[in-house]
């Protein structure tokens, strides 16, 4: 998926994004996948896994809209 | 979003060994004022002002401009997820719900606490869960975002049968997200 296809322009609202989540995404029991993020007070790249390394992390994804 | 309640949370949690985040995605709702996102610029002006909208206290981390981390846990808008010490994942949840979350936390502490001592195994489950939907709040956000994401939503709810269908006694109002189909429509009778 292109960074043109994940930002889409208009909102429609895919029922199978639900079922992809079910389905295909990681299920609880399995190891958390790792990618880098950018802190944006920072500007510093933060690998996830330092989220859980000695605690627990709560993590929620979002934006403004 | 239940931006304040998800804040108050972190706040209570934060003593007991619970680091909380908030992963900037791309605009669920891009509208006319909020834009979808061309540049990691423009995601990074969209995160900044949606912590001086929301007063969000946690820390703001930015995905990439592919959404790599958000597809790799799903994609949904506005997931929550609660990964163990060591990075074994305790709870995924397709909407966020802090009622529901704070739940979840209690169990996870206790079982990190005690997992040793008493010997507890993890195993894998499912069930449901519920909370209420502020729609007024929604719809502001929408207006926020601008005339094109309320069109865009309108339009989602009249081409989407689930969200038409009328609420029954099972399950109350369909949301995306629900999966479940009455006997008629499961061809079970």
């Amino acid at each position: 998926m292109t960074a043109t296809e994940y930002n889409y322009s208009v909102f429609d609202g895919s029922a199978e994004e639900f079922r992809e989540f079910a389905v295909h995404a990681p299920k609880a029991t399995m190891r958390a996948p790792s990618l880098p993020l950018e802190d944006l007070a920072t500007g510093r790249i933060v690998e996830m896994s330092e989220l859980w390394r000695s605690e627990v992390a709560l993590i929620e994804f979002g934006s403004f809209t | 979003m239940a931006t304040g309640s998800m804040d108050d949370l972190a706040d209570r949690f934060a003593d007991r060994a619970v680091r909380s985040a908030f992963i900037y995605t791309r605009e669920a709702h891009p509208g006319e004022n909020y834009r979808h996102h061309r540049s990691m610029d423009d995601k990074r002006r969209n995160a900044r002002a949606y912590v001086g909208h929301s007063k969000v206290r946690r820390q703001i981390l930015l995905d990439d401009l592919e959404g790599s981390a958000h597809r790799a846990y799903g994609s949904l808008p506005n997931m929550t997820w609660i990964v163990g010490r060591g990075g074994m994942i305790h709870y995924k949840s397709a909407w966020t719900s802090a009622a529901d979350v704070a739940g979840a936390l209690e169990a996870v502490l206790d079982f990190q606490a005690n997992r040793a001592k008493k010997q507890w195994v993890a195993f894998y489950s499912e069930r449901s869960a519920w909370s209420t939907r502020d729609m007024a709040q929604f719809k502001a956000g929408l207006e926020r975002a601008g005339p094109q994401a309320v069109a865009d939503y309108q339009r989602m709810l009249e081409t989407n049968k689930a969200a038409r269908a009328a609420p029954t006694e099972d399950v109350g109002p369909r949301i995306p997200g629900n999966f479940y189909k009455t006997e008629g429509e499961s061809g079970q009778r």
